[in-house]
């Protein structure tokens, strides 16, 4: 079938004239990548799957022991793990409700006619462009409590952010929300730029109020475009690593990636991570597909 | 129930008037029709006495009370728009129901007077439907029904039936009659066919480049257009307008349309009532129909040459050659059997209309 839709290589061409086939073409575009994929994803995901039942320590010479579901069941039953899946779980909802007010709250400031409109949306998008490296470390000195400019600009005197085993999560996810709002903001702001203006002019003849208004046409037809940012960035927000990493070392922020990098590269248990990153990927899939499937009922509309 | 009132309305968008001291009064339970070209302000009338665009200067008065400075949902007035604007999200129940809803009626009123403005619509087995599933008939009947169902001060349709066919669209002007003479509301439409025009309204609003040109009822409109622009837009085909120039011999006066012809015979009375217009700026405007044609010579009859023949079924449309510019006459089907005959013409004096050609006035000559 494929290869009736592929058009007919012209004969006057250069490659036709090398004795070269479409078909040689389209290989010579498609294997280096499917062998790419090979090496660099597939590849490593099986074998990662196989290390997960095994006792591997990627630390020393010892054989590699088939342990069967031995590593799961010891990280399901483990509290510690649980209370990790915990703190991710908090950091996730925290964060992305968080981007999603802010972000969807600025598209609808945005959403109308302002001067500088263009370069207002640029410069809000900037957190968004920056490495998470730098973020992290800048919005460490920001947090600072002798120096840091948040503690002088909200009067709160020697206040510790990071290192109060209450606040460090939310310090962490406040961060994720200035990097990430603009992106919920842009993908709103294209949502909200496509919900006809005669709908809002029916509505206001229909006497619905701005709340009703907002509630009954806005939000309805930005839906689909606002799952879809929800989708990305929860995914993100549960493998979030780097910035929680670098921000904070308290117990309380070890969301779940932290305790997998800990666990695969400080204390060297190879085939105890690898499993509790397939729990990890299992639920991120999990999740997402709850979404993906509410998402596809309201594109059904 | 409700009057409409405009009074002095003036709006710019930058510095193009479009509408240009507009004063309008429409009765209780009237059927107004704006007909025009687009871009000659219908539309933003229109949206302005629905509250969706502002006025520069100027009142609108709804039941006596100045309304300009209320936002559109302080009005209650109802709308139905060229684009249907239907909630696409909402099923055809959930649409007809969101003027209820927003002013949070009770479930089971609600349910009642959607179910009933159905039934009058016809449409009550779609109400499960999504607006993407229907017919552009279907979309325009639910976009009736969610305007009908609060039992609006006032009705505007903004060229509501221009998006649909041919065939669809003479079936929903008779719907629209129906469902008008039934509800009885104030409505005001707004088109650019004349056709609509005249069969809907009870008084046609007729607007060019903003100014007000004529209103009246479509008899009153066709039979005395106020100007030019009335009479060459009002009436399909269009009336035929040609300078003319009057002469006078021996008690006979005769009207030409170019220098050589003989000239058309008018009763003598017509010198009179043209107050010094014979000399020259003068125009004659004949509709077809007002064009009598005769195979054999009579007298007082010129003879011409068919130049193009339009056959429509029911009559035919000839184009006759007078000197240098055409006039066009409706025929039976078939009267004129070919083209180049030369048949024998005269035009009914009581169906002539008389322009001044500089300012485009009718003189109100009636004969």
């Amino acid at each position: 079938m494929a290869t009736l839709v592929m058009t007919r290589l012209d004969p006057q061409s250069r490659a036709a004239r090398r004795g070269w086939s479409d078909l040689t073409i389209r290989n010579a575009f498609i294997i280096p990548t499917i062998v790419f994929l090979i090496v660099f994803n597939i590849f490593p995901l099986l074998y990662s799957l196989y290390y997960s039942f095994t006792d591997f320590r990627a630390s020393t010479n010892a054989p590699a022991n088939w342990v069967g579901l031995a590593n799961y069941r010891e990280l399901l039953n483990d509290p510690f793990i649980w209370a990790n899946f915990a703190i991710t779980a908090k950091y996730v909802i925290v964060s992305v409700a968080g981007q999603v007010i802010v972000g969807f709250g600025v598209a609808m400031l945005l959403n109308r006619s302002i001067p500088f409109k263009g370069f207002i949306t640029t410069l809000l998008l900037l957190p968004m462009m920056l490495s998470m490296a730098v973020v992290g470390l800048f919005w460490k000195l920001l947090y600072d409590p002798s120096f840091g400019i948040i503690n002088y600009a909200l009067g709160l005197g020697r206040f510790e952010w990071l290192s109060n085993p209450d606040m460090a999560l939310y310090a962490v996810a406040i961060t994720d929300i200035w990097m990430w709002s603009p992106f919920v903001m842009l993908l709103s702001l294209a949502g909200l730029s496509a919900v006809p203006k005669h709908l809002y002019e029916a509505a206001a003849i229909d006497r619905a109020g701005p709340f009703y208004t907002f509630f009954r046409i806005t939000l309805p037809l930005v839906a689909p475009i606002l799952m879809i940012a929800i989708i990305f960035r929860t995914m993100e927000a549960f493998k979030t690593f780097d910035l929680a990493f670098i921000l904070t070392s308290q117990p309380s922020a070890e969301v779940i990636s932290i305790r997998l990098y800990k666990m695969a590269f400080q204390e060297w248990q190879t085939g105890m991570s690898s499993a509790l990153a397939y729990i990890m990927l299992i639920m991120v899939v999990a999740i997402t597909n709850i979404y993906v499937k509410y998402l596809n009922k309201v594109k059904e509309r | 129930m409700t009057h409409i009132e405009l009074r002095g309305v003036q709006k710019w968008f930058g510095s193009v008037q479009v509408i240009k001291d507009m004063n309008l009064t429409i009765e209780d339970g009237e059927f107004i029709v704006m007909l025009g070209q687009s871009g000659c302000g219908k539309t933003t009338t229109l949206r302005a006495i629905a509250g969706l665009e502002t006025i520069d200067e100027g009142d609108i008065l709804i039941d006596g009370r100045a309304v300009q400075h209320l936002k559109a949902s302080d009005r209650d007035i109802a709308m139905v728009f060229q684009s249907f604007s239907l909630y696409p999200h909402m099923t055809v129940f959930e649409n007809i129901a969101f003027p209820l809803r927003a002013t949070r009626m009770n479930k089971d009123d609600l349910e009642s007077r959607v179910r009933e403005i159905a039934s009058v619509l016809r449409i009550t087995d779609l109400l499960d439907r999504r607006p993407s599933a229907l017919s552009g008939g279907d979309m325009q009947r639910v976009a009736i029904g969610r305007a009908l169902v609060r039992h609006p001060k006032a009705m505007l349709m903004d060229e509501p039936i221009g998006a649909l066919d041919a065939k669809l669209r003479e079936e929903m002007r008779a719907e629209i009659k129906r469902l008008h003479v039934k509800q009885g509301s104030t409505t005001v439409y707004v088109t650019h066919d004349q056709v609509e025009a005249m069969s809907l309204a009870d008084r046609i609003v007729i607007m060019h480049e903003g100014v007000l040109q004529q209103v009246g009822t479509p008899e009153e409109v066709y039979a005395h257009p106020y100007n030019l622009f009335v009479a060459q837009f009002v009436g399909s085909p269009v009336m035929n307008v040609a300078d003319a120039r009057v002469s006078e011999e021996g008690g006979a006066v005769r009207v030409h349309l170019d220098p050589r012809d003989a000239g058309f015979e008018f009763p003598s009375r017509l010198l009179a009532k043209l107050n010094g217009h014979a000399s020259g700026g003068l125009s004659l405007g004949i509709r077809p129909e007002g064009v009598l044609v005769s195979r054999e010579s009579k007298a007082g009859y010129l003879p011409l040459a068919a130049h193009i023949i339009e056959p429509l079924g029911s009559h035919d449309i000839v184009d006759l050659q007078v000197g240098g510019g055409v006039i066009r006459a409706r025929t039976p089907a078939g009267f004129v059997p070919r083209v180049g005959e030369t048949v024998h013409v005269r035009i009914d004096p009581e169906q002539a209309h008389f322009f001044d050609t500089a300012t485009g006035r009718s003189l109100g000559v009636k004969l």
